[in-house]
């Protein structure tokens, strides 16, 4: 028979038996309205000391006055130029269906003939700068919409009139369309980099990559998610020294160092690097051993770590200065060499030379050089800039061959 | 590229405070005077006249009694005609809200301007006007249709207030923050146009402030006299006694006016914009200021000093002061300086913002202020974004701060590149004066 009886151990499911029993009076006197036991059951029985759910509303069904009816109706989309009919299944209140366009309608970004010529007027009139356009632009269109509808319907008229495709194959409006996503992206980006106040600088790191600007050209969508390993992947390292040193960059070092480091003194020192990037301060680290002394003082008191501080924050300045004067160099020679010729380029193009050197100026200078800077902007000498950046990365599509 | 180009054209800035007109090419406005004009009348004149019969009347309102017209009126312009105190005349301002409401009275000044105090004849002079910066289509066909109409201007250009304070500054690309008599607007400027949709505007300006000082001196029991008012009566060599003028027939809006007159001069003599936000606390203590009324009366001024240029920051202030209080009704999302100028940048495209930062221009006469500029960028900084360089610019003169408008108009209109974009008379007929949208920009 049982086991428990071979063995000649007493018979305790009787005990059992008897919990079993009084258990269901205790669970059926718990149990809440408007969900069911197992659900309730779920939350481990006890209840929570803020209702995460109105239980009340879980199985509220509508209003027993209204009768509703569900029935299979024709409909038409009017985003559609044809008469397309098809059936759907339409709720009705009392008999009466719901009237109103197909509700998906409004999603359909259409460009209307008005609106598109509209577009050319305005970027006639003001010489393609967007962001007035689009200021001065009747319905409310985003400055991304206009510009992908400029380019698309520029690219379009350009493969058209072309006698054969490949003539224009070449031709950067048809290699790279605009991509309005990409942009959208971007922008997010900088005004999530441009949003965080001083305030928030100091609150706890949130995962918002943010040691430098993304740049507003083609490369890639990668440019948008590996900000912090942005000071490697973009343009001269003096733009990324300059450029993190101006954005708080300390938040994600202070982060990322911050499990590794067991005393507070060393958090200090380490406050004092931060305001340099990655890289940075692996060359301070390099040149630290190089005149043999220790990454971390031995014994972290107070003097030496002062001490430690003051050489790490000269090691910072010569590298500055050594950065600078290279720069300085390069813009010598290149001024001195430099190609002036003026590039026939497109509207697309042009504009995009404009926002990469716009920002990587606004990144590289102070704004001292303001006034400077917009003259050198105007006029023909524009392109000349692009050899002034010689270690600039430029993005694949301006080659050597357009300089 | 600079080059400039002698056109004798004119520059007109018409704002709700004063008026300035001037030949363009010179560095400051030769005519400066209140944009308010004095206007009598004359309905009320003639029955009075046949119901008193006094002579008190003034003599050049009897040549008017034949033209018995409907509402027929003689209005005053200039800064001596509305000073000398007239009976029944009343003060009138054209610009209500930043928007012109009486353009007979726009059009009394500019004859003012141009014919008694330039001595020009318009007809031989281009024009330039300074407008708001967010002005209303209606209002420039009008402006358009006025100057051709009635002043036969050769040719005519309407550029926004931003634009030419921008160009007075050198920089196609700024922040404009101009605060004067009637409003204050944060108007963004990229490549030399006006962002329409970016651009903030508060009804707190320098007049409001007046009038905050003003109802702060009557609560603490300061009666301002008006300089018509009294008159110094000489008893003994050296001493003079103040014999109170009796002049029933002067209007209310006058007596105000000239109150008003002596109060914004003890604001720009007094004022001061503070450090910090202002605590009623922390100022109870502070020494007071002495000013001398022009009817010999010496005046204390201590907290106000700081109190009312405050306002500016924190509109919410003005409700503290007894007799304001109804200002909460009249705006009540009325915001302060600092916040307004990040709201107007952050409607602007991302691209853009970190440039606007760094180049914030003040002007207006209420911009001139004493440590205005200091306050304001303190206040940005702490509430800009930390990636973005906050840097505010105002020429050190306070005289270029209260006119830059009008320099930058003088500076467009004698450059040789400009000479293209005016818009003329002959295409004014041709395609009508809904064209001054598609000319003026």
């Amino acid at each position: 028979m049982d086991a428990k009886d071979i063995l000649g151990l007493p018979k305790t499911s009787l005990l059992i038996m008897q919990e079993k029993k009084s258990q269901p009076k205790k669970d059926s006197q718990r149990k809440p309205d408007g969900i069911s036991r197992q659900v309730y059951a779920l939350t481990g029985v006890l209840a929570p000391f803020m209702p995460s759910i109105d239980t009340t509303q879980l199985k509220r069904r509508p209003p027993s006055d209204e009768k509703i009816t569900w029935r299979w109706l024709p409909f038409t989309n009017s985003a559609r130029k044809d008469n397309l009919q098809l059936y759907h299944w339409v709720r009705g209140v009392n008999g009466v269906p719901p009237t109103g366009d197909y509700s998906f309608t409004k999603y359909n970004k259409m460009w209307t003939k008005e609106e598109t010529d509209q577009l050319f007027d305005l970027c006639e009139r003001f010489d393609l700068r967007f962001i007035i356009i689009a200021d001065r632009f009747s319905s409310s269109r985003t400055m991304e919409e206009l510009k992908g509808r400029y380019y698309s319907v520029s690219r379009a008229i350009l493969i058209a009139r072309a006698p054969s495709p490949g003539d224009v194959s070449g031709h950067p409006l048809v290699k790279e369309p605009y991509n309005v996503s990409q942009e959208r992206d971007r922008k997010r980006a900088l005004s999530m980099v441009l949003s965080q106040t001083k305030q928030q600088e100091f609150l706890p790191f949130h995962g918002i990559e943010e040691s430098t600007l993304p740049v507003a050209s083609n490369a890639g969508p990668e440019m948008v998610e590996t900000a912090t390993n942005v000071n490697d992947t973009v343009s001269p390292s003096s733009n990324a020294l300059l450029a993190s040193a101006a954005i708080a960059s300390s938040t994600s070092v202070m982060a990322e160092n911050a499990s590794t480091l067991a005393s507070l003194r060393m958090q200090m020192v380490q406050a004092a690097s931060s305001t340099a990037g990655l890289r940075t301060i692996k060359l301070v680290e390099q040149t630290l051993q190089d005149l043999g002394v220790n990454l971390k003082p031995r014994v972290p008191t107070k003097a030496v770590c002062a001490e430690h501080l003051e050489l790490r924050k000269e090691i910072l300045n010569l590298l500055n200065l050594q950065k600078q004067l290279q720069y300085k160099e390069a813009e010598g020679s290149s001024f001195r060499d430099g190609s002036y010729t003026e590039m026939p380029g497109t509207p697309k193009r042009s504009h995009r030379d404009q926002d990469q050197t716009f920002v990587a100026d606004s990144m590289s200078f102070g704004g001292e050089r303001a006034g400077r800077r917009d003259q050198k902007r105007k006029g023909p000498g524009r392109f000349s800039e692009a050899p002034l950046l010689p270690t600039h990365k430029r993005p694949r599509k301006l080659k050597a061959s357009d300089l | 590229m600079y080059g400039g180009d002698e056109v004798s054209a004119i520059v007109i800035d018409l704002g709700s405070h004063t008026c300035k007109a001037g030949y363009a090419g010179e560095d400051a406005p030769k005519a400066v005077f209140p944009s308010v004009v004095g206007s009598i009348d004359q309905m009320d004149i003639d029955d009075t006249a046949n119901n008193e019969k006094s002579s008190s009347v003034d003599s050049k309102n009897n040549i008017k009694d034949s033209e018995k017209g409907k509402g027929k009126r003689k209005l005053y312009v200039g800064s001596q005609a509305v000073g000398f105190r007239r009976d029944y005349m009343e003060v009138l301002s054209p610009i209500k809200d930043g928007v012109v409401v009486d353009w007979d009275i726009v059009d009394s000044i500019w004859d003012h301007a141009l014919r008694e105090c330039l001595l020009v004849d318009p007809k031989e002079h281009p024009m330039l006007l300074a407008e708001p910066s967010s002005n209303a289509q209606q209002q420039r066909e009008r402006t358009a249709e006025l100057m051709f109409e009635k002043y036969n201007v050769p040719a005519l250009f309407l550029a926004k207030n931003a634009v030419l304070t921008s160009f007075a500054s050198g920089r196609p690309t700024s922040l404009v923050v101009d605060s004067g008599g009637g409003s204050t607007t944060v108007a963004p400027v990229h490549d030399g146009y006006v962002l329409q949709k970016a651009v903030v505007s508060s009804p707190v300006g320098g007049e409001f402030l007046t009038d905050c000082l003003m109802k702060s001196l009557k609560s603490k029991g300061i009666t301002i006299k008006p300089r018509h008012s009294f008159k110094r009566k000489e008893i003994r060599p050296g001493e003079f006694q103040i014999v109170d003028l009796d002049i029933p027939n002067t209007s209310e809006s006058y007596r105000l006016y000239s109150q008003r007159v002596i109060a914004s001069d003890i604001k720009d003599c007094v004022c001061r914009a503070p450090d910090t936000t202002y605590d009623e606390s922390a100022y109870s203590n502070i020494p007071m200021t002495p000013y001398e009324l022009p009817d010999g009366q010496t005046i204390e001024i201590g907290a106000d000093r700081f109190k009312i240029p405050d306002v500016l920051f924190n509109p919410s202030l003005a409700q503290t002061i007894p007799g304001m209080e109804s200002f909460a009704e009249i705006a009540p999302n009325v915001r302060g300086l600092p916040q307004m100028v990040i709201e107007s940048i952050n409607r602007c495209d991302v691209d853009i913002r970190r440039e606007l930062f760094s180049s914030i221009l003040l002007a207006g006469g209420t911009a001139s202020m004493q440590q205005l500029k200091e306050r304001l960028e303190k206040d940005l900084l702490e509430e800009s974004p930390q990636a973005a360089r906050v840097k505010v610019l105002a020429s050190g003169n306070a005289t270029e701060r209260r006119f830059s408008v009008w320099i930058g108009g003088s500076i467009l209109a004698s450059l040789g590149s400009f000479q293209q974009m005016w818009f003329s008379k002959s295409e004014y007929e041709e395609h009508g004066a809904s064209y001054v949208q598609r000319k003026c920009p």
